[in-house]
């Protein structure tokens, strides 16, 4: 049974809710602007433009709030360290300026819904309203297109790490990176030696770890699927055996560092890191 | 820009065409408010225009897909539902315009045609970025090799 973040990340749908629900928002945002621009173009109090944009806005700013839940749930599921974290924190805060300057207009208008055109602050304040939901917008498809944020994530099984655990080599060899029980069947950590990242994956019993960047287009393969022996990458199913670290589907045609990795005493331990062997 | 442009533009025929469906159905199940059928007019007469000049991008990134690729077939799907949910808009404005706005049935009905189409093609739009990966990582791929080779990872030849 998919759990209530599952459904409002859109796993069952495979595609995220939030990016399906934005269309709506943003395109009732900017007809809204556009009718009060053309209030002020064209003053045909028959064309009933005021109360159109007016009408526009309103239920453009119902759709946001409701584009808003799944969107919160979305942002809480990139990992703290990842590069794009920033900026949808900045996505998320412009969403949260450009909603409540539309709700602003709207107050603004309220009282001239039969003038001729909509009130002129009014209309200043849903210029820049439109400005800022535009510049959100981009940031948000930058966040997929750019970062890969969202892509495959309904292919993972369970949440995506939260976290990278960053470990400091020191001297000792082979290097201690946490405990076993740590990381339950049929997951994925992702793990910084001394700058050198790695998922550590668990699957049938066994450890695996390789190198965390696909060599396709470098996507983080601690976030993808996987399946019997092999691991999926979640941006362009790029395939690789877990054993060896070898593709075997997919784009990516060279095949993923491998490091040794053992239990023992419920500790897991990496040979060869950060760096200086493929064993 | 580092975002593709089909994707960007479609917000405004998507929402628009499901905002104009919506507002006919509010008006059909009684709403009376006259501002209500005249925003469904302007949204579906934006919306079909905005779609017209989504369609050469969208085009265009097609075109960089290889076809053996899952994502070219999908594609094609989303292409030819797009062209029929655009045909259906069309009709869809000729009777509003020749209704004076009003909703007729003839009306809602390709509204409601035009929006299951739109959602249905849309889906696999989304189905093609989020579960294929197209255009993913496509102009950010110096940035993420970058992290990549220093974090310790294997490089395949910079081509």
């Amino acid at each position: 049974m998919p759990t209530a973040k599952d459904l409002l990340q859109g796993k069952p749908l495979r595609c995220p809710v939030h990016v399906a629900l934005v269309h709506l928002p943003i395109a009732l945002f900017a007809l809204g602007t556009l009718l009060d621009v053309a209030s002020w173009i064209w003053a045909r109090p028959e064309w009933r433009l005021v109360p159109a944009a007016f009408l526009s806005l309103v239920l453009g700013v119902a759709a946001a709030l409701l584009a808003a839940i799944p969107g919160f749930v979305d942002y809480s599921s990139i990992r703290g360290d990842h590069p794009g974290k920033k900026k949808a924190t900045w996505h998320m805060v412009l969403n949260l300026v450009a909603v409540g300057l539309y709700a602003l207009s709207i107050g603004l208008r309220f009282e001239s819904l039969n003038g001729p055109r909509t009130d002129l602050l009014a209309l200043i304040v849903s210029l820049i309203a439109f400005g800022v939901i535009g510049f959100s917008g981009y940031l948000g498809g930058s966040l997929v297109y750019e970062d890969g944020i969202g892509v495959g994530r309904h292919r993972h099984e369970g949440d995506l790490p939260q976290d990278t655990r960053e470990i400091g080599a020191g001297a000792a060899q082979p290097v201690c990176i946490g405990r076993a029980d740590e990381i339950p069947e049929g997951q994925t950590a992702r793990v910084n030696v001394e700058g050198t990242t790695i998922v550590v994956a668990r699957q049938g019993g066994q450890w695996f770890a390789l190198q965390e960047f696909c060599t396709h287009r470098y996507g983080p393969m601690s976030e993808g699927r996987l399946e019997a022996g092999e691991i999926v990458c979640p941006w362009h199913n790029s395939r690789f055996e877990l054993a060896s670290g070898k593709p075997c589907g997919g784009p990516a045609k060279l095949a993923l560092r491998r490091y040794t990795i053992e239990e023992r005493d419920g500790r897991l331990f990496v040979h060869g890191m950060p760096r200086d062997s493929t064993v | 820009m580092g975002h593709p442009l089909h994707a960007a533009m479609v917000h405004v025929p998507v929402g628009l065409w499901l905002g104009a469906a919506i507002l006919d159905l509010a008006v059909v199940a009684g709403v009376t408010n006259e501002a209500v059928p005249r925003l469904a007019l302007y949204a579906a007469l934006i919306g079909t225009g905005v779609a017209l000049l989504a369609i050469p991008p969208g085009v265009a990134d097609w075109s960089g897909i290889k076809r053996e690729k899952p994502a070219w077939k999908l594609g094609l799907y989303h292409m030819v539902l797009n062209s029929a949910a655009l045909l259906v808009w069309f009709a869809n404005l000729g009777l509003r315009f020749g209704a004076d706005a009003a909703i007729t049935g003839p009306v809602w009905m390709t509204s409601c045609a035009g929006a299951v189409l739109v959602i249905a093609s849309g889906y696999i739009g989304s189905r093609m970025v989020f579960d294929q990966g197209t255009s993913i990582a496509r102009e950010s791929k110096k940035k993420w090799r970058a992290i990549a080779e220093r974090e310790g990872a294997t490089l395949p030849e910079e081509k």
